[in-house]
């Protein structure tokens, strides 16, 4: 647990320290981040028929979605 | 909901935001230099979140067998312990996924999913040492009967054999394998450390259905959703409900996004008929009427004795993320969710084994405990018991990172998991998106899972008092929770890790149309943990592949624009309307048109049962009952369904190379079940012969789902004057549905291939002519078909072959309105009976059962509404609904009357 904590003080902070050199990114300047392989979830079907695999069978996963899935009693 | 955060931020980083910013709030300058940015290749084109799409999705999850292993007597004397082959089908499961997106007005969205996924095979359902004997040999006599000459009869896998087991543990209460008596007759233990096994049972196959649907609505800088919908087994009922949110800041370089959601399950759980006599599910039956399990008990005729676990959930999912544009070309998004869950949370399916060790039962001479001294070792077999409470925390980052040498991007993710249950979970997600030419993205996987124990996670109990062996006394009950409150052997509970690594390839055709194709292999493994976890026996490996196809209506509609008007408002005429049920009936005109379209089918059989076209009494089909009954494959009757229900999906894609031919491709993935009923004056044998036992599995209802047979067609026009058409069609169906699927084994007897009308598949190649004739003036249209199926082969891998077809139908039709018509129809369908026989093991119980009573001639008529959207964003859209009534069957031999089908279908033109 404590071992966490520092690896997500660390994380902010870099992430923090990044922001402030160049997080004033103008409209025009985004024409990367608008690039479909730049999405968040770049593959979203795949990604939810994955997500319902793995939520069946590893108990800290699909817990936090609120979409159904069944029972996966299997 | 990452889609959905995903849409949002894209639509807050897209080039229409730019274009809006840009003429809202910028000085003329910056205009000018958003408006020269907005030339520049790249940046208006990608990342417009499609507003009409429809996409489909097929699944295949596969899991490798289990090692099983038990004691065997060895080559010369006594007992070993051995690995046993398993030859159970592993848990597959097949889905498929369709989802429709709009916009229903400016700022309105709609997305509509419905998915459905079968899933079969061999599952764990208890856990113990492997010298104890939990997986035993099964019989069955005769042709069904496995034998392996190196275990004598010792068969692959095993029942749910809970009972006998022969336990010995030593001094310390670690289990000892009994090696039986030795050359010199003396009694022999195998001490030291010694693998535990799981016990297997078998699951025949099951559907699961979703309906879920979302409405958005966006501002400029935020956007909310609602949604909801209903997740439907037989044994398990999910309803659920969300809301969420996305607010914008910082001139969109930030967002934030919130959900909460709403779950209410209902657990029906039918227990393992088989294993009620031993199997403990006391603690829910003093529960009284409790949400949080109870036990109802009762008995049908076909099954005797039965008990359905009842419980009731609650989830409420709350999740609050922040989405961060660090640079030009990095982004990151942290998120923190809670879930509270309460009531009914076990597995109803597992069990956990008891061994309560009598402490007179210790022979100091030979050091163990064991069933030969004192009081011996009693072992009870307890449906597992969760808290019923559970808290999770989620903490998740990610971060997206462009890669300007390749144009790829990096997409990396962390969720650290903890929960009151005393699991705590990381999670390490790398994607690497890369773009190549030709359309094409390949994005290689790879993943990191790894979990603690709940604190109640035991592979098995040991209790130093003396138990009754009797599964439901109370004292020994009492005895357990009070040692133990909460237990469950489930190895998703356990110490484990899990490595899975996969591949995505996309590619983007032209006009809008998207096919995506992915495949993972996964491998659990207690060793895989950080910090070591369970032992080997609980390994297993999966893979999984998908293919998913993407039609964005929004590229469509403009690719018909830019190619002219005249043949954008061409392909908006669909000319008259055609019954939604009819296939192979429609021509595209033009070379190098496209079509595609999905069809549904519904179809129910219930009511009386036929012989021929009259109903006939159950005292008629079990009059020759003796031995040999006709009525059911030269058996004897004790069963007949008493309704079934097939749902079917199918898929179209067709290509014009030319203005005279067109190429079609039709996938089909179905689901079918059927509940049946013991014939009156018939009774059920007894379970302890191979026919009761697969009578009394008759008492719920038998499904099956997956992908049926594909066909692929050409259709040739032959004549076409505007006013008069005909086109003949030539076709193959591909044997792709499947034509063994079993049911599973029960009462130690293999029970074998299910009923043949259950069967996804004809298991032939077949032949699937027709010739259609349409035509029409001013608002009327008319027309004709004659279908056919001839099988190709004498008989498929089981052994049989379906009857050949014919069907017939004319029709009229009438359009009231410009976007409005409709359809009647008459339908005359012959079909021969089934050839052959199942060449593998299986077990007829019922009328169902005999080739002969399958296919016969049936008159229809049919009545269907066609809508097709001339104009807006969704022209091009036709829609088409068809009922279809039975006005007569002529069955062949002995069937169940025809209900009525049901046909829907949506097809797309550009």
């Amino acid at each position: 647990m404590i071992m966490f904590k520092r690896a997500v003080s660390a994380v902010s902070m870099a992430l923090a320290l990044q922001c402030l050199g160049g997080c004033a990114v103008a409209p025009w300047e985004r024409g990367t981040l608008a690039k479909p392989q730049m999405a968040l979830e770049p593959n979203p079907l795949q990604t939810e028929l994955r997500g319902h695999a793995y939520g069946a069978r590893e108990a800290a996963t699909g817990s936090s979605s609120g979409s159904g899935g069944g029972c996966g009693c299997y | 909901m990452p889609a959905n955060t995903a849409s949002g931020y894209m639509k807050g980083a897209g080039a229409a935001e730019v274009n809006r910013l840009a003429t809202t709030r910028i000085s003329p300058a910056l205009q000018a230099l958003t408006a020269a940015a907005l030339l520049l290749p790249g940046l208006t084109e990608p990342a417009r979140a499609a507003d009409d799409e429809a996409s489909i999705q097929y699944g295949h999850y596969e899991e490798s067998p289990r090692d099983v292993y038990s004691r065997v007597p060895s080559s010369e004397f006594g007992f070993d312990l051995k690995k046993i082959p398993n030859n159970f089908a592993p848990i597959t499961v097949d889905s498929i996924h369709v989802q429709g997106k709009t916009l229903l007005r400016d700022r309105w969205r709609f997305t509509a999913n419905y998915s459905e996924d079968t899933w079969s095979g061999a599952t764990p359902v208890a856990t113990a040492p492997a010298g104890f004997g939990g997986n035993k040999a099964y019989g069955g006599g005769g042709s069904v009967k496995h034998t392996d000459p190196s275990l004598g009869d010792t068969i692959t896998g095993a029942t749910p054999y809970i009972q006998s087991l022969t336990p010995v543990f030593d001094q310390n209460f670690n289990p000892v394998l009994d090696k039986g008596l030795d050359a010199d007759f003396n009694q022999a233990y195998g001490f030291g450390p010694q693998p535990l096994t799981h016990t297997m049972t078998m699951a025949s196959p099951e559907t699961r259905k979703q309906g879920d649907f979302k409405l958005g609505y966006e501002w400029d800088e935020a956007a909310v959703d609602v949604g909801g919908g209903l997740s439907l087994e037989n044994d398990y009922e999910s309803r659920f409900v969300n809301w969420g949110g996305r607010l914008d800041f910082n001139s969109k370089l930030t967002t934030l996004n919130f959900s909460q959601s709403y779950t209410n399950s209902t657990v029906s759980a039918l227990l393992d008929h088989d294993s009620l006599p031993y199997l403990g599910a006391i603690g829910y039956e003093l529960n009284g009427k409790d949400d949080n399990g109870y036990i109802e008990r009762f008995s049908d005729r076909l099954s005797g004795g039965n008990a359905i676990l009842h419980g009731k959930r609650e989830d409420i999912a709350t999740n609050l993320s922040v989405t961060q544009v660090l640079s030009k070309s990095a982004l990151a998004e942290a998120g923190v969710g809670y879930t509270h869950s309460s009531g009914f949370m076990e597995n109803p399916y597992k069990a956990t084994y008891a061994f309560f060790v009598a402490p007179d039962s210790f022979d100091a001479t030979t050091g163990v405990y064991s069933n030969l001294t004192g009081s011996g070792i009693a072992t009870t077999a307890f449906t597992e018991q969760r808290p019923n409470k559970r808290n999770q925390v989620n903490l998740n980052l990610r971060y997206v990172q462009h890669i300007a040498p390749l144009d790829a991007a990096m997409n990396l993710k962390y969720n650290y998991f903890f929960d009151d249950w005393g699991i705590n979970a990381h999670t390490f997600e790398g994607k690497w998106v890369q773009p190549l030419p030709w359309g094409l993205t390949v994005t290689p996987t790879i993943r990191y899972y790894s979990q603690s124990a709940a604190d109640f996670y035991h592979p098995y109990l040991v209790l130093k008092t003396a138990g009754s062996g009797d599964a439901n006394n109370v004292a020994a009950y009492r005895a357990l929770i009070q040692q133990y409150p909460n237990f469950s052997s489930d190895h998703r509970l356990s110490a484990y890790g899990a490595l899975s690594g996969g591949v995505i390839v996309n590619k983007q055709f032209a006009r809008g149309l998207n096919l995506e194709m992915g495949f993972e292999y996964y491998s659990h493994q207690g060793g895989l943990r950080l910090g070591g976890g369970e032992g080997g026996y609980a390994d297993f490996s999966a893979y999984s592949a998908n293919a998913a196809l993407k039609v964005d209506l929004d590229t469509l509609g403009r690719s018909l624009a830019e190619n002219g008007g005249g043949h954008h408002h061409h392909h908006h005429q669909h000319g008259p309307a055609q019954p939604a049920g009819l296939m192979f009936g429609h021509m595209l005109n033009m070379a190098d048109d496209w079509m595609i379209g999905y069809q549904y089918m519904y179809g129910k059989q219930a009511g009386n049962l036929l012989q021929g076209a009259q109903p006939v009494a159950d005292s008629a089909i079990i009059s020759n009952n003796a031995v040999h009954n006709p009525n059911c494959a030269n058996e004897q009757c004790f069963a007949a369904p008493s309704d079934m229900t097939m749902h079917m999906h199918m898929f179209m894609v067709m290509y014009a190379p030319t203005d005279w031919l067109n190429l079609m491709l039709m996938p089909t993935f179905m689901d079918m079940g059927m509940n049946m009923r013991q014939l009156d004056g018939t009774t059920t044998p007894s379970n302890t012969t191979l026919v009761g036992a697969a009578t009394t599995h008759a008492g719920h209802e038998h499904q099956t789902g997956g992908i049926g047979d594909t066909n692929i067609s050409a259709l040739v026009k032959l004549y076409d004057d505007k006013l008069h058409h005909l086109h003949l069609g030539l076709g193959v169906s591909a044997p792709t549905g499947d034509v063994d699927i079993h049911l599973r084994p029960s009462h130690t007897y293999e029970i074998g291939l299910i009923h043949y009308g259950m069967q996804l598949g004809s298991g032939t190649w077949d032949f699937t002519p027709t010739l259609t004739y349409t035509g029409h003036r001013d608002d009327w249209g008319w027309g004709a078909q004659i279908q056919g199926v001839k099988r190709l082969q004498d008989h498929n891998e089981s052994g049989y072959r379906l009857g050949d077809m014919l069907q017939a139908t004319a029709w009229g039709s009438y359009r009231f309105l410009d976007w409005l018509g409709g359809t009647v129809r008459g339908i005359y369908t012959t079909q021969d009976s089934l050839h052959g026989a199942y060449d593998r093991p299986h077990v007829p119980i019922g009328t169902m059962d005999t080739p002969a009573n399958h296919g016969g001639k049936y008159w229809d008529i049919g009545m269907g509404l066609n809508v097709t959207i001339p104009g807006g964003s969704l022209a091009g859209n036709s829609f088409g609904v068809e009922w279809i009534q039975p006005l007569r069957d002529d069955v062949n031999g002995i069937q169940l009357e025809r209900e009525g089908a049901l046909s829907a279908q949506w097809n797309y033109m550009f």
